[in-house]
Order: structure tokens, then C-alpha cells, then sequence
């Protein structure tokens, strides 16, 4: 969904929303799209920035309309009128801090209560920081819920495509779709270590295959 | 004399975002046990438990501006009732947030005040 001062188009959009602590990059990640960037537009009145960020699929364009909180998140929850006629959702967490993860089921909660029944996806920002608090075989919130989960580093770019090709096909009812050309991204600003990601991705993999520990919400106590 | 209850409480709002900003521990000195903060919806009471609300926020720096004081004498006990509206930058975002704050004053035996009830809440859709 558009705000009323923006400019709307004649291929599909859907309003997405980004949720989670501050501080885990969800403004740093929707400025990566540049020519989202360039056409955001700021309400006042709800307190949001919503950018448009383009795709090309093998079945055309596709826009998601972004919206982004002014810092309101950092105070407590958010209000409804941020989250009403979301069409599909991406939770931010932090790898490098860990309460940020253990947020991830109040905001999933939250997000829920207004928005029944539609795609989300998990993200795992800042895999590019040595430190990790939270490894990725710590990450199961998405195995209870159904959710997809995407390790990230805004910064460097990586994965940056992934959630919104999930939200896409998942919107689309069409897990073929594809991408056929990358949107305009911002040059990395950080170095991403591949062979250490393609480790944690590797380590991802195998906890999938093990059974959901039952007491996992109490893990990060 | 009784003093102006414009100036004193200009310059209790003026005092209180001023600690805020710069040494937001020092604000337990404006609280007391019975004291009470309703905080966007969340209830804290007593000195301690509301300072820590306000130090464990996520953000260090931001400036607190002032847009409107308004205020009332409450009760038979000399108590005020105090509304401010105004904006919040936080460091590092790019927009500024409204907010409206409510502070409920009582009288010190010392000729003071101290805040017996503070609602806080940001202004947004």
C-alpha cells in the first residue's frame, strides 16, 4: 500500500512490513534499493517511511511498498495502523545481539494478531560481524511458525534478494518465479568472509534436520 | 507568597527534559515509591523500576524539544497537573517523533515537587 502523496503503479505492489528491535538494520537494509530509495516518501501523521523497492520477475515487475518506522520501535510495541493491510512481513533480528532474537516471538506475535495468514520472513542481520551472539543453529523460532529464514549482512549486500524472492513467489502462488534482472543496490560497505557464511549456512542446514528443541524460547535466557 | 504556576511548571518541564537528555539517572531524584509511569501503555511504579524503564530504553542520545506547557493546580494538596506536547530526535534516526507527556506534581515537605503520576505516550497513527 502506497501512502496517499505517492505514486502508484500499474503492475502488482503489496505493502510490506519490517519489524523488530532498533538497531538491527531494518533502515540500513531498505536503503540498499537505490531507486527505492530515491522515491521514499515520510507521513507524519503514522510516523513511517515507506520506500518503494522494484523487482523484475520472469512474469514482470513487482513493488513492494516498505514501510519503515521512525524509531517508534524503541519505545515498545507499534501501533495497529502500522501494521493494517500488510500483505507480507520481514522480523529483523540481530546475530551480534542476542536479546534482539530473543524479541523475535513478540514481535511475530504482534505482527499476527493484525496480519492473519501472510508470508514472513526471519532475517538474521549483520552475518558479516566476527562476534556472533546467535549462530545459526541457534535459529529455530522460524521452524515452530513456518517462516522462512534468511542470514543477511545489509551492509555487504548478501542475501539482500532473498526474502523479497520468498515473499514473491509465496504472493505470486508461483514457486518458479524467478528474478531476471538485480535491482540497483548500494556499493558494500563491509567485506562478508564467504567461505565462513557458506559454514553457517552449511551448520543452518544440518539443524534443520534435527528435531525442534521443546524449551527453545528459554535458550537465550 | 504562592508562586506562579506557569513558571513553576516551565521550569520543571525545562529541568526534567534537560536531565533526560544529559544524565537520564539523575531523574530518581523527581521520583518517589508511590510514584507511577504509564510508559506507551506499559505500567511502572516506584522510584526504581521507573528509572530503570527510562535508562534501559535503546537509544543514549537523543533531545528532547518542547512545543507546548500546559498546567493546572490539582487537589486540595497545592498538587499540578502538568501536559507538554513536543518532539523527540534520537540519535541516528532521521525523523523526529512527537510525543505528549502528562505529569501529575505533588508537593515535598521541603518546598519541592516530585512527580506522583507520568504518562508518556508517542504521537502516531
Amino acid at each position: 500500500m502506497a501512502l496517499p502523496n505517492q505514486q502508484t503503479v500499474d503492475y502488482p505492489s503489496f505493502k510490506l512490513v519490517i519489524v523488530g528491535d532498533g538497531g538491527t538494520g531494518k533502515t540500513t537494509f531498505v536503503k540498499r534499493h537505490l531507486t527505492g530509495e530515491f522515491e521514499k516518501k515520510y507521513e507524519p501523521t503514522i510516523g513511517v517511511e515507506v520506500h518503494p523497492l522494484d523487482f523484475f520477475t520472469n512474469c514482470g515487475k513487482i513493488r513492494f511498498y516498505c514501510w519503515d518506522t521512525a524509531g517508534q520501535e524503541k519505545f515498545g510495541g507499534l501501533r495497529d495502523g502500522y501494521y493494517i493491510h500488510g500483505q507480507c512481513a520481514i522480523i529483523m533480528f540481530d546475530v551480534t545481539a542476542r536479546l534482539t532474537y530473543k524479541n523475535v516471538p513478540t514481535w511475530h506475535r504482534d505482527l499476527c494478531r493484525v496480519c492473519e495468514n501472510i508470508p514472513i520472513v526471519l532475517c538474521g542481520n549483520k552475518v558479516d560481524v566476527k562476534n556472533r551472539q546467535v549462530k545459526a543453529k541457534q535459529v529455530t523460532f522460524h521452524r515452530k511458525k513456518n517462516l522462512q529464514y534468511y542470514e543477511i549482512s545489509a551492509k555487504s549486500n548478501y542475501n539482500f534478494e532473498k526474502p523479497f524472492l520468498y515473499l514473491a513467489r509465496k504472493l505470486a502462488g508461483d514457486q518458479n518465479l524467478h528474478f531476471v534482472e538485480s535491482p540497483a543496490l548500494a556499493p558494500p560497505e563491509v567485506h562478508l568472509d564467504i567461505a565462513a557464511q557458506q559454514q553457517n549456512e552449511a551448520d543452518l542446514a544440518a539443524a534443520a534436520a534435527q528435531p525442534l528443541p521443546d524449551d527453545d524460547d528459554d535458550a537465550f535466557e | 507568597s504562592q508562586m506562579d504556576p506557569d513558571a513553576v511548571s516551565k521550569a520543571f518541564v525545562e529541568h526534567y527534559y534537560s536531565t533526560f537528555d544529559t544524565n537520564r539517572v539523575g531523574l530518581a531524584g523527581l521520583y518517589q515509591e508511590a510514584s507511577m509511569l504509564t510508559f506507551e501503555g506499559q505500567k511502572i511504579q516506584g522510584v526504581q523500576s521507573i528509572v530503570a524503564k527510562l535508562t534501559s530504553l535503546p537509544f543514549q542520545q537523543c533531545k528532547h524539544h518542547i512545543s507546548t506547557v500546559d498546567c493546572q493546580p490539582s487537589g486540595p494538596a497545592s498538587g499540578m497537573l502538568v501536559f507538554v506536547s513536543g518532539n523527540l530526535q534520537l540519535a541516528g534516526e532521521e525523523h523526529a517523533l512527537k510525543f505528549s507527556q502528562m505529569f501529575h506534581l505533588m508537593p515535598t515537605p521541603q518546598g519541592s515537587f516530585y512527580v506522583f503520576n507520568d504518562i508518556f505516550r508517542l504521537n502516531y497513527a
